[in-house]
Formats: structure tokens, C-alpha cells, sequence
């Protein structure tokens, strides 16, 4: 269980810097995402800025996985879960204020030499290339294959009712909401916006082409990891194949998209310099004033569009918080963040309550409380041991695990346990699900109380 | 031909479309029969809501300045032989933009010349 959370926190250290370092390169945006001419962002000043900013980076990802290992020391162990979300919202603001800081450094060089400012927020669009878009893009029928065949772990499950007790259906529904997501991409990346010059209408159309074809199979691409990854997610889990290869194939699928989102930028560079050469300063139009990114946040009241395209515009697109509509969606997601987290940090502090009263015992963890009658408890024991099982819906963290869950031999389970205690009180119900309830203490001194506790409560 | 979107004026941006097809064709940049994208191409380019270019086309169409076709979409249409060649409002909306630029300290000669080379610009 913790070398799996080690690889969650490596997983999301390795996402954060990766996508700082997307900023690190030269784009129509300019570097940083501050506006740069192109023959400025290519000077050995700017250069040696983005050279520190990513070293930066590189050093606060050592730092995150140099205290990543604190975990394994036994004074950590107990707030695992605590311990490597402070570490991952850490990394995140060290990384974030490194940003700022390189950023600010770029921005007082391109100052002192009196670069050029950013244009005003103008869109140049060209008819001829955007009569033409859609032609050169590769087929939306990948995509639309991938969803469906998204959907072959359900029929496996419809198929198979013994996968059923390990995987349940309604879960079968994330992946091709996934694809959903995919296929959202790919109409997204469709539609990106091209380089215009003024009195180039073949190299204007070269360029769309080459772009659209790039956009698209990098969206393909997507959606293909996104199938991969939930077909294998699915064979381990019904498979049993354990938690490790899970968090690494997760693992392997990020590195995957960030590989795809790293080839599509640097094709497309490509792809321009080859095309106009040396020729466009500022080839695309579309870009906006710095003012208006406020916290890393699009903000601009004047700009009527609801959904903008990012600093980087193929990394997708953000809510312009300068129009009311923007600010609610925003709050509600910085809302349902904050209740999620909540939730989370909640259930790793708030220790079970086990009540028994005349006729029922009672089990109080955040958002599982359970309640059984008497006359449901058919045995009580204690175990030393319990065999593997898996999470249906619950939570399983690196000091306990409670909620429920399907253990091989016994079914399903409601679990209320402290890991590492080695004793687990069990008590088999009359019903099928759940089919027993196993709780323990956080010694296993506390354990045996509790036994001796539900023994005297059954005997009365 | 380029259309220029100004995303910070305070020109709707329906407007910016149809004025941005009318100097394309007064310019001869946009001939008569060339097809203009569909809504939806021109509208996913400019990063707008495709009812946005549907009400600069809608404009446009109205004009007289455009036909749609529901197979072919939306083309140029062939000018019109009219004889109300600066239609409605010219004489008003001339005047004042010339009202503007004296209350400004242009001098009628300067005015006449800046006329001259806009109208050099457009018929070429």
C-alpha cells in the first residue's frame, strides 16, 4: 500500500513538472507566457532564463522525491495519506512560485531591452484556410471506434457475473466517459487556431493542413492511451492483479499523454518553421494581453466568450473568470475540490466510533456509518489475518481502510480497519451483503477488548 | 482574405465578421461566388459562439451581400444592379465620421486627402 501511494505522489510530482515545463518552450505565445517576438524568445537572454526556469523545476521534483521516502520512516507512517498531500500541494506551489518568479525575470529583461509588447487582442482569421478545415484531419472515426470499444469491459461484466462481485458495473461507465472526454479533444483540437500572414494564402493553407493533421492524431493518440489504460485497468482488477501494476500502468499512462502532448508541440514548431521560415514575428493573432491573466486565470470582462484557449493553446481551454457565468463555474469547481479534499482529510482523521446499545451495534467513519441488528450477527471471532480482497466503494489508505469491499473466501464485506494491527474482529451476518462485518481496534489489545465488548453485548 | 477579430473592442464581434466581408469584397479580396466557411468552421477558427457568425451571416444575407444555399453554404453574391449604390444612412454616417475628424483639427484638405487614399485602398 505505500509503495503504491509512493508511486501516486511520484505521478503527480512527474504531471505538475511536465507541465511546467511546457512553458519553458518557445510558442506563438511567446516563453514563460510572457510575449516574446520570436527573434527575442530565441536570444541567448531569453534562453538562459527558460534554461534556470527548468532547472528550477528539476530541483523542486528531486526535493518532492527526496521527501517522498520520509514515508517510509515509522513517525510518517501513521499520516501517510496527510503526508503526501501536503507534499503534493507543496510541489504544486513551489513549482507554481517558480513559475512567478522566472516569469518576473523574463519579464524585467524583456524591459531592459525593449522588446516588443504584445499586440492587442486580435484574432486573424484566413476564409480560405477556414473554409477548408476539417479536410486534412485524420478521421474522427478513430476516436468514435475507441469509445465504443470502450465499452467491452460492460459487456465483458454483462457477460461474466463472477466479474461483477470484483468490479461492479456502474464503474464500467468511467471509461467510456473518458472517451467522451477523448472525442471532446479531438473536435477541440480540430479546431485550433492556425498561423494567418497577411498576403500568404498558400503557406497560410500549408500550415493549417499540417497543423489540423498534427492536432488530430495527437488527439487519436489520446484516446488511444485513455483505451489502452482502461482495458488493462479493468483485466487487472477483475484479474486480481494487484495494486502495484494498477499505480504503474497509471504511471506509464501519464508519461504516455505528457509524451503526446510534448511530440504535438514540437511537430507543430516545426511544421511552422519549415513552412514560413523566418518569416512571421507574430504569425498568429489570437493573443491576448498579459494583464488579463490574473492568478493564472483568464479575466477579461470585455472578451464576450465564456471558454478561452489557454496560455498554451493546445493544452485546452479555461473559463474566463471576467464574466459571471466564468466566476460561478469556477467557484463551483474550486468548491467541489475543496469538499473533496475535505472528505478526504476527514475520513484519514476521524477514528471509527463503535456504539452498541440494547438491540443494534453502530460504526461511525465519515460517510460509512453502518448499524446492525442483533439478530443479524450469526458468529463473532477474531482473526489474525485477513485474505486479499478489493475496494468496491470505500476508502483504503495508508493507515486504515473502511467502506466496502469483497474479500476471496468471504464475500462482501464491511470493513472498519487500522492496518498493521494483525487482529480483526469478524462477525458474520445473516445476509449476503454485506456478508460479514470486520472491524479492529488500533492495538491489538484494543482489538480484544472490543471482541470481548461484542461477545458480552450478543450473550445478553 | 484575413479577417481581423478585435476581441477587446467594443464592436460586437458580429459586426467585426460582416464589416470584415464587406471590405473583403469592396477590396476584391472575396469575389462574387466564393464560398465563405460554414458557421461553425468560421466560428470554431475565431474561438466565438457559432450564433454569433450565424447573426453576421444573418446580416449579411439581409444585405444582400451573401446567399446561403443550404448544400453549398454560405457564398458572395453577385453585386446587385442598383441604383441606390451608397444605400441607407451613407450620406448620414459620411458626415459624421467627417464631423468627427474636423472637431479633431483636420482640415478639410486633409480630410479630402485621407478620403482619396481609403478610396485608393478599396478600389486599388
Amino acid at each position: 500500500m505505500l509503495l503504491s501511494l509512493l508511486i501516486v505522489s511520484w505521478l503527480i510530482f512527474v504531471t505538475t513538472t511536465a507541465s511546467a515545463l511546457f512553458f519553458r518552450e518557445r510558442t506563438r505565445g511567446g516563453l514563460l507566457g510572457i510575449f516574446l517576438l520570436r527573434t527575442h524568445a530565441e536570444s541567448p537572454q531569453a534562453k538562459k532564463v527558460a534554461a534556470a526556469f527548468a532547472k528550477a523545476c528539476r530541483c523542486a521534483l528531486l526535493a518532492a522525491f527526496g521527501c517522498s521516502f520520509l514515508l517510509l520512516t515509522r513517525w510518517m507512517r501513521p499520516y501517510a495519506g496527510i503526508y503526501l498531500l501536503v507534499l503534493a500541494f507543496a510541489h504544486f506551489s513551489s513549482t507554481w512560485m517558480i513559475l512567478r518568479h522566472y516569469r518576473e525575470k523574463l519579464r524585467a529583461v524583456k524591459q531592459k531591452n525593449g522588446w516588443a509588447e504584445r499586440p492587442a487582442g486580435v484574432v486573424t482569421v484566413d476564409l480560405g484556410v477556414s473554409r477548408e478545415k476539417g479536410k486534412s484531419a485524420v478521421s474522427a472515426a478513430w476516436v468514435w471506434l475507441f469509445f465504443l470499444l470502450s465499452f467491452a469491459p460492460l459487456l465483458y461484466l454483462s457477460l461474466t457475473p463472477a466479474a461483477r462481485e470484483t468490479f461492479p458495473v456502474g464503474f464500467s461507465l468511467i471509461g467510456p466517459l473518458c472517451q467522451t472526454g477523448a472525442v471532446f479533444l479531438y473536435y477541440q483540437m480540430k479546431n485550433l487556431h492556425a498561423p494567418a500572414v497577411e498576403g500568404e494564402p498558400e503557406k497560410n493553407r500549408a500550415c493549417a493542413r499540417a497543423e489540423e493533421r498534427i492536432n488530430t492524431a495527437s488527439a487519436v493518440l489520446v484516446a488511444f492511451f485513455f483505451l489502452i489504460f482502461w482495458i488493462l485497468l479493468h483485466a487487472f482488477i477483475v484479474f486480481d492483479g494487484g495494486a502495484l501494476p494498477t499505480v504503474l500502468l497509471a504511471f506509464a499512462t501519464v508519461l504516455c499523454l505528457i509524451w503526446a502532448a510534448q511530440r504535438q508541440r514540437r511537430k507543430i514548431r516545426a511544421a511552422e518553421d519549415r513552412i514560413f521560415g523566418g518569416l512571421p514575428e507574430d504569425p498568429a493573432g489570437g493573443e491576448v494581453p498579459e494583464e488579463v491573466w490574473k492568478w493564472g486565470c483568464y479575466c477579461n470582462p470585455q472578451d464576450p466568450r465564456l471558454f478561452v484557449p489557454k496560455r498554451i493553446a493546445s493544452m485546452g481551454w479555461t473559463v474566463n473568470i471576467g464574466r459571471p457565468g466564468g466566476r460561478a463555474l469556477l467557484f463551483t469547481i474550486f468548491a467541489l475540490i475543496a469538499v473533496l479534499v475535505g472528505v478526504l482529510l476527514y475520513g484519514n482523521v476521524k477514528d471509527y466510533a463503535v456504539t452498541v446499545r440494547d438491540s443494534s451495534l453502530s460504526v461511525d467513519a465519515a460517510l460509512y456509518d453502518t448499524t446492525v441488528e442483533k439478530r443479524q450477527v450469526a458468529s463473532v471471532s477474531v482473526v489474525d489475518s485477513l485474505p486479499d480482497g478489493t475496494r468496491t466503494n470505500g476508502y483504503a489508505g495508508a493507515e486504515k481502510s473502511y467502506g466496502h469491499f469483497t474479500l476471496n473466501g468471504y464475500g462482501k464485506c464491511m470493513l472498519y480497519l487500522y492496518r498493521d494491527v494483525g487482529r480483526y474482529v469478524v462477525l458474520k451476518l445473516g445476509g449476503n451483503d454485506p456478508a460479514y462485518l470486520i472491524l479492529n481496534g488500533k492495538s491489538p489489545e484494543e482489538t480484544q477488548n472490543l471482541y470481548r465488548e461484542i461477545r458480552r453485548w450478543l450473550e445478553e | 482574405m484575413l479577417l481581423k477579430i478585435d476581441m477587446t473592442s467594443e464592436v460586437p464581434i458580429y459586426r467585426q465578421i460582416r464589416d470584415g466581408v464587406v471590405l473583403g469584397v469592396a477590396g476584391g479580396r472575396l469575389s462574387a461566388g466564393e464560398s465563405l466557411p460554414t458557421v461553425r468552421q468560421l466560428a470554431g477558427d475565431i474561438g466565438v459562439n457559432p450564433m454569433t457568425v450565424n447573426k453576421a451571416y444573418a446580416l449579411l444575407k439581409k444585405e444582400g451581400l451573401i446567399v446561403v444555399d443550404r448544400r453549398r453554404g454560405a457564398r458572395i453574391a453577385v453585386p446587385p444592379g442598383t441604383n441606390e449604390q451608397f444605400g441607407p444612412g451613407f450620406d448620414r454616417r459620411a458626415a459624421l465620421l467627417i464631423s468627427e475628424a474636423r472637431i479633431r483639427g483636420a482640415s478639410k484638405r486633409e480630410i479630402s486627402e485621407h478620403v482619396s487614399e481609403l478610396i485608393d485602398g478599396i478600389y486599388g
